[in-house]
């Protein structure tokens, strides 16, 4: 097969020529393929190993067993890729679907839809690979390493973003329905895809992050797995107030939220800090789907304003209380 | 449950011998230090009535009996000061709390009134409102003796129903069939948890080798009750509470005879959104709320008129003189569903 792109083909294929011709040129630095392309071509062709790399690899390449590219393998090769792109489209369809009817489990089953991607576009890969191409052990050993050699020249990026994506699925740093903080971008989990992960915005955007940010950018899942999230609620009210009893307002509208969850897995706190100009009432709670982690702080945050109003609680000086007025400004903190 | 209506009949509380001598031995031991108040834990018609019943039998003029049947809003209500007997015990405790903000008030002072005084305080409480109020405030901490009622199996369940008759009375006829196979049947064992005195009911699939015997030949048959098969469908349907069981079996029978084909199972096909289901689970765990309680707990953001109208027309809530409860045979189904969207912890 690299016979063939290396001869035919000029355009589209330059990594893979760049490849080549840098064998050709250098004996150090890519010992791992010239050894195997010394190994094929000893076989081959009984050639000595003191032979130029050019011969090497022409012989090497001469000698692979192709099958005729016709319209039919090329049809069939296109239908093999739709096929697994259809089919892994469908089983991510039905997982999710099937995930969000029972609730409890639903990031152990979303866990397997990267799994079953990798596993279908492997065999599809495996597929095509070897209805154009029959190779021997030896054989193997030698495109693996022209192989290797153009990825890491040509297109070293997209495979770092396939390998990101393996690692993602082995090591399971986030999985699809983890709230996650990747680089500045922070959203849901919506599909770990072979070379990105793609992630819903709290606006409803989609962003598409590159797999290989996982190795340069620090990653965060606010969940790790479980379909209930912490979920930290600042509130800051005037040195001057009352703040035992702000905090037993916030503490019993975190409590009596319908979104909450509390057990001795998903413990809550209330916690006071305070500053200069204000005093900072921080509730932790979890909420008991992730996918209500606003509506939730929204909640709270409103019902606990109202209370704190009829109890005389106010707001920082030169700020108003959400609702309480002219403005609905959120005090929400971001740190 | 048997003599639910009529406390004084006397004898003993069929299925829960266990719980009550458990109840009978922290009371006896009850003199000396500080009291080891008694939480006794059960869902909607599980047989609280019944234990609280057999109590008062028991230990007559030393109980002081305080039933509670609303959302109690003043804690001077539960001022036991001026009771005479040793023994306060309260039920329906739940109704000391709302889940609304302010609404543990009178809970804190009941507690703190509890751990002060020197009598001793048997109270009852819904399962799901317990075990709200543990997660939230620590309240299994405050009660050392907890005896939790937990679901029947079928031959507990026989006992209690067929107590009620002579033997002979009931006649089992052999119409309709099992609607499901009756190889195994879900049982809950009682587990004691290791280094704490919690005691956890895990459900656990029981096979029924004497019902998969009749799938033999002929000849090597084992001849299976009828009565059995009867009864294990009622338990199934009744998801072993023992009170939605009893109605269940008045329901079915005709003049002293039952039949399979006579019990019939309503089936629930649940659907919510966050509010209904929100409201659904405060109903349980209430077990019964009038209107004016869950609009407070509601408040102002939720259409409190609209929820309650989707509840009924699913027929999983029934309104009584504008008191809100769960249908008694929704309960199994009701309880599945919460707990499946994580409204019950």
């Amino acid at each position: 097969m690299a016979d063939i792109l290396l001869i035919n083909s000029t355009e589209g294929l330059s990594a893979v020529t760049n490849a080549t011709n840098l064998l050709s040129n250098s004996t150090e630095g890519v010992s791992a393929v010239t050894n195997a392309t010394n190994l094929f071509s000893n076989v081959t062709s009984g050639l000595p190993g003191s032979a130029s790399a050019a011969n090497l690899i022409s012989n090497v390449t001469s000698e692979l067993p192709l099958k005729p590219i016709d319209t039919p393998l090329i049809l069939n090769i296109i239908s093999v890729i739709i096929l697994a792109y259809i089919l892994t489209y469908i089983l991510s369809y039905i997982l999710i679907h099937f995930a969000d009817r029972i609730s409890w489990y639903r990031p152990s089953l979303t866990m397997v839809i990267p799994l079953l991607k990798l596993l279908i576009y492997s065999v599809a890969f495996y597929y095509i690979i070897t209805s154009v191409i029959e190779l021997s052990l030896t054989q193997m050993i030698a495109f693996s390493g022209l192989f290797g050699a153009a990825i890491g020249f040509g297109l070293k990026d997209l495979f770092a973003d396939i390998v990101g994506g393996i690692v993602i699925i082995l090591e399971k740093p986030y999985q699809i329905g983890d709230k996650v903080t990747i680089g500045d971008k922070y959203g849901e989990v919506k599909n770990i895809g072979i070379r990105s992960t793609r992630l819903q915005s709290p606006s409803d955007e989609m962003v598409s992050v590159p797999n290989f940010t996982l190795f340069s950018q620090p990653v965060s899942s606010g969940n790790a797995g479980d379909l209930a999230m912490m979920v930290v609620i600042d509130l800051f009210v005037h040195p001057d107030s009352d703040e035992e009893r702000a905090m037993k307002i916030l503490r019993e509208s975190l409590v009596t939220s319908k979104y909450v969850i509390i057990s001795k897995k998903y413990p809550y706190t209330v916690l006071l800090e305070d500053f200069p100009f204000y005093k900072r009432i921080r509730a932790k709670g979890y909420v008991n789907d992730l996918r209500l982690e606003f509506e939730f702080k929204s909640e709270v945050t409103r019902r606990a304003w109202v209370e704190f109003r009829k109890s005389g609680i106010r707001p920082p000086t030169g700020v108003r209380a959400p609702g309480g007025g002219e403005s609905g400004e959120s005090l929400e903190s971001v740190d | 449950m048997a003599d639910e209506d009529n406390p004084d009949s006397g004898g003993t509380v069929i299925g829960y011998e266990r719980e009550l001598a458990d109840i009978t031995g922290a009371i006896d031991r009850y003199g000396t230090g500080a009291p080891s108040h008694i939480a006794i834990v059960a869902e909607p018609m599980a047989g609280r009535t019944t234990l609280v019943a057999e109590i008062r039998r028991i230990y007559g003029d030393r109980v002081n009996y305080l039933p509670l049947e609303f959302v109690i809003m003043d804690s001077t209500v539960l001022d036991c000061s001026t009771y005479e007997g040793d023994i306060i015990l309260i039920d329906n405790c739940q109704f000391l709390s709302t889940r609304k903000i302010g609404g543990f008030d009178v809970l804190d002072m009941f507690l703190r009134t509890q751990i002060t005084s020197k009598k001793l305080f048997i109270t009852t409480w819904n399962i799901h409102s317990w075990q709200y109020l543990c997660s939230v405030m620590n309240l299994d901490a405050y009660f050392p003796t907890i005896v939790t009622l937990n679901r029947m199996d079928m031959p507990v369940l026989k006992q209690v129903i067929l107590s009620r008759y002579k033997p002979g009375e009931i006649r089992f006829l052999d119409e309709g069939v099992a609607e499901r196979s009756m190889f195994f049947s879900v049982i809950h064992s009682t587990m004691r948890l290791p280094f704490t005195s919690a005691e956890i009911s895990v459900p656990w699939i029981k096979l029924n080798f004497t019902l998969m015997l009749r799938k033999l030949p002929r000849k090597k048959r084992v001849q299976i009750s009828l009565e059995d098969v009867i009864l294990e469908k009622i338990n199934r349907i009744a998801y072993g509470n023992p009170g939605v069981a009893l109605m269940l079996w008045d329901e079915s029978l005709k003049d002293n005879a039952i039949s399979l084909s006579a019990i019939t199972e309503t089936p629930f096909s649940i659907s919510l959104d966050t509010n209904e289901s929100f409201i659904l689970s405060v109903i349980l765990s209430m077990e019964s709320l009038h209107a004016k309680d869950l609009a407070a707990i509601a408040g102002s953001e939720m259409d409190i008129d609209r929820v309650i109208y989707r509840l009924v027309q699913q027929r999983l809530v029934r309104d009584n003189a504008g008191y809100y409860s769960i249908e008694p045979f929704a309960l199994g189904p009701v309880t599945d569903y919460l707990r499946k969207t994580r409204r019950l912890w």
